[in-house]
């Protein structure tokens, strides 16, 4: 096992120095909070993980959980895990005071989450979870509901879940069949088939809570047909938690996340499966998409946080692995030399540092666009709003995209041994693997962007972030180091929004599918763009600290930063370039030929 | 029960450790201080389970510029009643036994504990100096400690076995691994730190009585030993010394 899988000192600049958080305390929702308790947050993060997660990460997926007779056994550790997290207040740590919370900021949420999940990644989606349905009941339920459910989620006695998806129906939620009639009670009977349910059924805690998409009979047809449920494994009767019809079909033998069961879920075999409406009905997959939203960004960390545990990991490897000798010794005498010393290696080091540390401020700065809309009004919020939307798909997608690059870039570090089952590189890459797809295939957040995001509001959204970027160019064109930097980033956004004209004028004289047909790359473009800027405006930061005067590892820490920063500028960012010259391409190859072209 | 638990402020075991002015000063550039783990892990953690069980307050008190304040916190996160910061930079044992005596000595405390040693100099004195200074018995490197009726009672370990020690309170003990199991501040606790006392006082000007001359590395360990198959006492004794391993 790797020592480290997240820098602190990285996560510390990054809130600190980068985002600055200590100025959310300046606003009324976080004027609880400070500075130094902001980094006993992160530090016990850090704690919990090392303690409990970290160790049993390889244990987790050699050890693929069981289907027993009416549940699904898994790491024997989980209970202690979901229990601690709830009882340490974490999985309500985001939620108000009523509701046994402490306000914590969506960007010091997003640090911890990040160390999570680079530590555990399996262990740490069992309590995710649960906090994010559970915050969708104290958004949507009724008091009956939060009074039921919310005290045992938040606690980690109860599991929480998004249960979407049916085997015919991933990501076209509008041709569900689970249906929930009416039941004359309050309650609805549910029946259905729901698949790749994450952590649908499991020893680990005493119930668990499915928050259900189905449709009402009668109600529109498509999505717009769609309510949200409550549909608990066990319901509360009386006092006592009595068997509700949800039955555990099977669980899928994935690829990675092994340590997390998927659940194969039949409901109402015996027409006895009770569900409650949260909201009201027909608007659940707004309600969800609350939840969707944040899962998304959650991805994008996610994916982040196993691109740093493989980079921590192959560079620990990379210090310690002595193989041959400099090209430049020509008796090839003396003794062999860590690998780390050739260029090459730099370059699948730098490479990985470059995405570790470009995509956690990406996702950091959705946490504090999120954080800005909880705490600002009118105007303002709508901005903040505009803001996070438009970037979302982006967060998601490219720190997914370049995880599967980025780990492989690690095994490749190691050599054979990354290929094998000793080194923990493999169940990285693995457990990254998922990333793209689920949340919002990258196909699905491509659409989102294009097809949406870029025309909401007249396109008022994404001119207001073209400007957020326009404004870090300018900043760091007052900067002679940076100046050619900036112009370089300032280039490639102009020949994006030429692109985007492009393609918003075929939206209005062709059929959808034209300008929608690579949208995919569009989002590839978009996001290298985005990252450019993250570095662009981690650079800002670090020549002013440069400026002041640093020694010692400080100074190595912020030379190593403007490697990473040149690395992504002049390896990555000229990618933009081959990205825009297809997108401007009036080829239609994939729309022109036939599956028989294929077949 | 009212315990006073004084911590030290000590550079985070992952920190790189270098000299400045001629080997003579620590660098703390970069460097993140955390609570001396004997300190929190043991003496903390076992101080607030006995007031947990009996009632009483845990106290924490260091000695230490303002930059010691957000590790202080940290204390106060765990569960500590309040806090003291006795405002002077800690130069050496001697300084800060004798400022932690000067503010415990009529504060009327039942039991002074803390660690056996500091992780970074390792010195292992101040709570043998503070007892003397304050005519208070001294039992070190307890392993296991229980208080009540005004009498300790508690297991010291050393190499050949253990020893069960009594003593009557009040008493100062230091504190080794067993004694307590680490805890991890809570949401709640972390934020009901901020709003704990934490009160400053001034130093009563205690002059030291040693300088350090020069600060030296211990010898880098080479990362791969070649041991000749036939030597397998070199093997054995490697093992034993250096990898601690057996």
């Amino acid at each position: 096992m790797a020592k480290e899988y997240v820098s602190m000192r990285n996560l510390r600049f990054v809130l600190h120095e980068l985002f600055q958080v200590e100025k959310l305390t300046t606003y009324q929702r976080y004027a609880d909070h400070t500075k130094d308790g902001f980094d006993l947050m992160i530090d016990s993060a850090k704690q919990m993980a090392d303690t409990l997660l970290h160790p049993i990460y390889r244990e987790m997926d050699d050890n693929e959980p069981k289907m027993g007779e009416d549940t699904v056994h898994v790491h024997p550790d989980m209970r202690k895990i979901m229990r601690e997290f709830g009882e340490s207040g974490w999985i309500a740590c985001q939620e108000d005071y009523e509701h046994g919370g402490q306000r914590m900021p969506a960007t010091i949420y997003g640090a911890s989450n990040f160390i999570f999940h680079a530590a555990n990644t399996s262990a740490a989606s069992y309590f995710g979870l649960t906090g994010g349905s559970a915050d969708l009941i104290g958004t949507f339920g009724n008091q009956e509901l939060k009074d039921t459910y919310l005290a045992k989620m938040y606690a980690g006695e109860w599991q929480g879940t998004m249960a979407l998806t049916e085997p015919h129906a991933g990501s076209s939620l509008g041709d569900i069949t689970t249906t929930a009639t009416p039941a004359g009670d309050g309650s609805y009977r549910i029946k259905g088939q729901k698949h790749f349910i994450s952590a649908g059924d499991h020893d680990g805690v005493d119930n668990v809570v499915h928050l259900m998409l189905a449709k009402i009979p009668g109600g529109p047809a498509g999505s717009k047909g769609i309510s949200l449920f409550v549909v608990p494994k066990k319901r509360p009767v009386n006092g006592e938690l009595v068997a509700n019809d949800v039955k555990t079909n099977s669980f899928e033998h994935k690829m990675g996340m092994k340590g997390c069961p998927i659940a194969y879920l039949i409901m109402g075999e015996n027409d006895n499966c009770h569900g409650w409406l949260v909201g009201e009905p027909h608007q659940g997959l707004k309600y969800m998409f609350q939840m969707m939203n944040g899962a998304r960004i959650s991805v994008g960390m996610m994916s982040t946080a196993l691109s740093s545990a493989a980079y921590y990991a192959s560079l620990q490897y990379a210090n310690e692995r002595p193989q041959g000798r400099h090209v430049s010794n020509k008796g090839q005498d003396g003794p062999m030399v860590p690998i780390i010393e050739y260029a090459d290696v730099k370059r699948m080091l730098l490479f990985q540092k470059s995405i570790v540390e470009g995509c956690l401020s990406l996702v950091m700065q959705c946490s504090y666009y999120e954080d800005m809309i909880r705490v600002t009004e009118g105007e303002e919020r709508e901005k903040y709003q505009m803001l996070l939307d438009v970037l979302t798909p982006m967060c998601k997608t490219y720190p997914a995209e370049m995880s599967l690059l980025s780990t492989s870039q690690g095994i490749q570090v190691l050599g054979g041994v990354g290929y094998c089952a000793d080194f923990p590189l493999q169940q990285f890459y693995r457990d990254t693997r998922i990333n793209p797809i689920y949340e919002g295939t990258t196909g699905i957040q491509a659409m989102d962007l294009l097809g949406r995001k870029v025309t909401m509001k007249g396109g008022k959204a994404v001119m207001l972030f073209g400007a957020e970027m326009q404004q870090t160019v300018m900043q760091a064109m007052q900067d002679e180091k940076l100046k050619p930097y900036a112009e370089k980033l300032g280039a490639s956004l102009q020949k994006f929004s030429e692109v985007t004209m492009k393609l918003m004028g075929l939206a209005q004289t062709q059929e959808p599918e034209v300008f929608l047909s690579d949208a995919t790359l569009y989002l590839e473009n978009a996001g290298i763009l985005c990252v450019a800027w993250q570095w662009l405006k981690q650079a800002i930061v670090v020549q002013e600290k440069l400026a002041a005067g640093q020694s010692g590892d400080e100074l190595a820490f912020y030379e190593g930063k403007m490697y990473a920063f040149k690395y992504f500028f002049e390896y990555e960012l000229p990618k933009s370039i081959g990205l825009v010259k297809r997108l401007m391409s009036d080829e239609r190859l994939t729309l022109e030929m036939s599956e028989a072209h294929l077949n | 029960m009212k315990i006073l638990v004084p911590i030290s402020v000590v550079p985070d075991t992952t920190s790189k450790i270098a000299f400045t002015d001629g080997d003579t000063k620590f660098n703390e550039d970069g460097i993140q201080w955390i609570v001396n783990p004997y300190d929190e892990w043991y003496a903390l953690v076992r101080a607030l389970e006995i007031t947990e069980k009996d009632g009483g307050t845990v106290t924490v008190i260091s000695v230490g510029d303002a930059t010691a304040e957000p590790v202080i916190r940290k204390a106060l996160a765990l569960g500590a009643t309040d806090a003291v910061r006795v405002d002077t930079k800690p130069t050496e044992s001697y300084v800060v036994a004798k400022e932690l005596a000067n503010y415990a000595k009529d504060k009327g405390f039942d039991l002074i504990l803390l660690g056996k040693e500091t992780i970074s100099y390792n010195g292992s004195e101040v709570g043998g100096m503070m007892a003397e200074f304050l005519g208070f018995p001294f039992i070190s490197l307890a392993s296991k400690l229980d208080a009540n009726g005004g009498v300790a009672t508690l297991d010291r370990s050393t190499e050949t076995g253990t020893e069960v020690v009594e003593v009557k309170l009040p008493a100062v003990i230091s504190a080794a691994k067993g004694m307590a199991e680490q805890r991890i501040p809570n949401m709640r606790g972390i934020m009901a730190a901020r709003t704990k006392p934490l009160t400053v006082v001034p130093a009563s000007g205690v002059q030291g009585k040693t300088s350090t001359v020069k600060f030296g590395l211990p010898a880098a360990k080479s990362s791969l030993k070649l041991v000749d198959p036939e030597n397998m006492d070199e093997l054995v004794r490697l093992l034993h010394e250096e990898a601690k391993s057996i």
